[in-house]
């Protein structure tokens, strides 16, 4: 045998882990835990929270009657977050409540974090290198999908540990198979958007796009649910959402796990329809791929501001599209909402306990309109997120190498911003009057478009915010912006009912607003929360001046 | 005196307990084409953020034509263009329109040069950004840089990407600016390019310059590599004024001879030697000097294509 002498043998490889064909399950299943696990806190705690609060502001079984009274029949709060059923009892409370909420919220949480991971993870190239390991396309989707699900345990564990720890109590007394399932419903709207967030991500090339794809699909299973709880007639459409299958399973009171059965179904079937999607298409593109090539539209491309128009337009356009449908139908539900409640005045007393007199539905719509300001500060956290990820991924770098400053820069996209959500509030006050203008519910165009306007406030403040952390601590924007939202969501919820600290409900922006049209707008609390969002954004502006340039 | 395109005085930058760039002294004159060398880390992008004004000095200034690179930021960039070692563009644009907005940007653009440099270039102009290699990115930064005819390009590893063609594109290029009496301030890591286009050169070593002049003087400043045959055993050199290593093998006879090689060739007179080669260091093995085990290593004999000749 004849061969080339090698002089210095190489130094002997040896494993560097052990296994090396699961690269891509440990990264997704390491991000997706601490995620999880953070969020599973989050839930865990806001369990303990809410059930104790309960019990302790409603200590008496006559005082439950009267909640029951007052938010068992079918009016605004039902349709947001399900129907009250036996809340005089804490088990019919915690059911409500916490599934009606935590839900929603696990919901986006899932939508969100599949697609970053997923889609985000391959826009950015880093899947191309774990690709080039032991490992195929189809096999590295199952493995970031085995990764998506241990998210989901660590999310399930903890809101599990809140729900058994808190049903330990003397004054809640759940047994242990009742709050596990009731944590299965709770986290499953969350499984179920992990994977329509996993399928868009497949169906979308970039992550913006995934994202606001699974983002419809939440609106529309939303407001199907929505509608069906918002008229004993049109029930039978509980069935068409998966958000309503969740509200059947019924835990703690009267459970049907039954219900339970289309949601696992359905996440196998999107399971397998991902993989099977992405063992057939190339990486980095999508299965329904955009155009490579493009005529040039040079209109908007004079300036920074056009260049902000044009990048914004796509997601900006399927928000005002998604708050105006949403504030049309709550607009068009409001008079058939409050139809079996009018005349009692349990329910005006409760409603006066939240702030709100005048008309039922004047009333409903103020609940309502806390879930648009919601949508609209979600609205605000997204351009504020926009904002830093151009500096972070080094685009603002090829503007302002030029002869562009910063401050200009800064300022020209949170002044379209700014102009984003006054449109979108404007465009929730017209929406409602839309939809309620045919049913003579007594609702005035000034004063719902007056409510509109009420909702914008908070999401300036919270572009203001987000624009100081720009500022000073621009690598934790995200965490703190979205951080922020939900604290304030959380604790606004928590504040409608039961009496808490006032200091802890002034953390929340949304406790400074008036709940329009139910009362008239606090201009003056509007002014002084849009004046600090200003002060912060001037602040942050001057930050970013002084600052580096800083990357990812 | 004409105001220098590029001043800075002991420019230091600090992250946390390490200097990225330490007291760096540089004056770069207008029309000058000047190179900037150093490994991953010595500070070279580091020194262009800060005359970009992207990053805050810890202490020192820098100044682009006079203009403070902090307090007058956008109008020395008026007087610039940059390129990035890597291109960040938005992925929806096409070449086309990624083109006339950062043109629109700066404020001038010589539309018939584009066009030119898109043929040069060879780019697809229609594509969009999400679509481009690598490569084709970095085209549409260096088309958007020279487009726009700068007194100052600011280049930082401004052809990684590249292929071998449009290497030679880029060179082109930027000996046009030149003609034209633009600056340009290149930092590379391909010693071929710095040497074929820039009048001096700076080293950096661990954020320090520790270099700065012409290829002429820096060879002056460092060894000559001589090889030489002899038709018997080759004579004891080590004594001669300048020889700072002498290697014999056989009849061979490798020498590194610091400054003039004068006292050598006296010295060889009557020794019979048959064959004389001396070679200059290329700039490569004028570089490697600089990062050996010690910082300051000797010129590893005959490891360069550099160019020899025979006496």
């Amino acid at each position: 045998m004849t061969g080339v002498a090698i002089e210095a043998p190489p130094g002997r490889l040896t494993a560097a882990g052990r296994h090396p064909r699961a690269v891509v399950a440990g990264q997704v299943s390491r991000r997706a835990a601490r995620s999880g696990g953070l969020w599973g806190l989050i839930f865990g705690l806001y369990i303990a929270a809410q059930t104790l609060a309960y019990t302790s502001a409603y200590k008496t079984q006559a005082a439950r009657d009267e909640l029951l009274r007052a938010f068992g029949t079918n009016i605004g709060l039902n349709a947001l977050i399900g129907p009250a059923r036996a809340i005089n009892t804490v088990a019919g409370y915690a059911s409500w409540r916490l599934l009606g909420i935590l839900s929603l919220l696990g919901a986006l949480w899932g939508l969100l974090l599949a697609t970053r991971l997923m889609r985000g993870d391959e826009e950015a190239g880093r899947y191309e290198l774990l690709l080039a390991g032991q490992t195929t396309r189809r096999r590295a989707t199952g493995q970031a999908l085995a990764g998506l699900g241990t998210g989901l345990v660590a999310l399930f564990v903890l809101t599990a540990a809140g729900t058994v720890l808190t049903g330990q109590a003397s004054s809640v007394r759940f047994s242990m198979g009742q709050s596990l399932y009731f944590s299965v419903t709770m986290v499953a709207g969350a499984a179920t958007f992990l994977a329509i967030g996993a399928l868009a991500s497949q169906l979308a090339n970039t992550r913006r796009r995934a994202a606001s794809m699974a983002g419809v699909v939440f609106g529309v299973a939303y407001a199907l649910r929505m509608v069906a709880d918002s008229d004993p007639g049109l029930h039978w459409m509980v069935w068409l959402s998966p958000l309503g299958w969740i509200e059947e399973s019924r835990p703690l009171v009267g459970p049907r796990p039954m219900a339970l059965l289309p949601v696992l179904v359905l996440v196998i079937l999107l399971t397998a329809l991902t993989l099977h999607l992405a063992g057939i298409r190339d990486l980095g593109s999508a299965t329904l791929a955009g155009r490579d090539t493009s005529d040039a539209h040079l209109g908007l491309l004079g300036n920074p501001v056009g260049l902000t128009v044009r990048l914004m337009r796509p997601v900006a356009l399927g928000w005002l599209f998604a708050i105006a449908a949403f504030s049309v139908l709550i607009g068009s539900v409001a008079n058939s909402s409050t139809r079996d409640a009018t005349g009692s005045n349990a329910i005006e007393q409760a409603l006066a306990r939240l702030g709100g007199h005048g008309s039922l539905v004047a009333a409903y719509l103020g609940l309502t309109f806390l879930i648009l300001a919601l949508m609209i500060a979600l609205v605000a956290a997204g351009q504020i997120t926009a904002t830093r990820t151009e500096e972070a991924e080094g685009r603002l770098e090829v503007l302002v190498v030029r002869p562009l400053s910063r401050t200009t820069w800064f300022a020209g996209r949170l002044g379209l911003s700014a102009l984003l959500l006054t449109i979108a509030g404007a465009l929730a006050g017209i929406g409602a009057w839309v939809g309620a203008g045919n049913q003579h519910s007594g609702v005035g165009f000034g004063s719902l478009l007056a409510a509109g306007v009420n909702i914008v406030p908070p999401s300036l403040f919270l572009l203001g915010l987000g624009a100081l952390v720009i500022g000073a601590w621009p690598r934790r924007t995200t965490t703190v912006v979205y951080g922020y939202l939900a604290w304030s969501f959380l604790i606004e919820f928590i504040g409608a009912v039961v009496h808490a600290n006032h200091w802890l409900l002034d953390t929340s922006v949304f406790f400074h607003m008036a709940p329009a049209p139910a009362t008239s707008p606090d201009w003056a609390s509007a002014a002084l929360i849009t004046g600090l969002g200003l002060a912060g954004a001037v602040v942050g502006g001057i930050f970013l001046n002084r600052r580096d340039v800083l990357g990812a | 005196m004409d105001t220098p395109a590029i001043r800075t005085e002991g420019l230091t930058k600090r992250y946390g307990d390490q200097d990225a760039l330490s007291g760096l002294d540089l004056e770069i004159a207008e029309g000058e084409v000047v190179g900037y060398l150093g490994p991953n880390g010595a500070g070279k992008t580091t020194t262009i953020r800060l005359l970009l004004g992207l990053a805050r000095p810890t202490s020192g200034r820098a100044e682009i034509f006079g203009l403070d690179c902090q307090r007058r930021t956008v109008e020395a960039h008026r007087r610039l263009a940059y390129v990035p070692g890597e291109a960040n563009l938005w992925p929806s644009l096409t070449g086309e329109e990624t083109l006339h907005l950062l043109g629109r940007v700066q404020g001038r653009v010589d539309t018939s040069y584009r066009a030119e440099l898109i043929g040069r270039f060879d780019l697809d102009a229609s594509k969009k950004v999400r679509a481009y290699s690598k490569g084709n990115r970095q085209k549409v930064l260096l088309i958007a840089a020279l487009m726009t005819r700068p007194d100052l390009l600011l280049l930082d590893e401004p052809t990684s990407g590249l292929d071998p063609l449009m290497e030679q594109a880029f060179r082109r290029s930027v000996q046009e600016a030149r003609d034209r009496g633009q600056t340009v301030f290149l930092s590379s890591h391909i010693l071929s390019e710095v040497e074929a286009l820039c009048d001096r050169v700076g080293i950096l070593r661990e954020g320090r310059l520790v270099e700065m002049g012409t290829l002429e003087e820096m060879r002056h400043l460092s060894t000559v590599s001589v090889e030489a045959v002899f038709d018997a055993t080759p004579p004891d050199l080590a004594g001669v004024v300048g020889v700072k290593r002498a290697v014999v093998d056989g009849r061979h006879l490798q020498l590194e001879v610091q400054g003039s090689i004068e006292p050598l060739v006296d010295a060889l007179g009557g020794t019979g030697v048959r064959e004389l080669l001396s070679r200059e260091p290329s700039l490569e093995e004028l570089f490697l000097a600089h990062y050996g085990p010690d910082g300051a290593a000797p010129v590893p004999a005959g490891t360069s294509a550099g160019d020899g000749d025979r006496r």
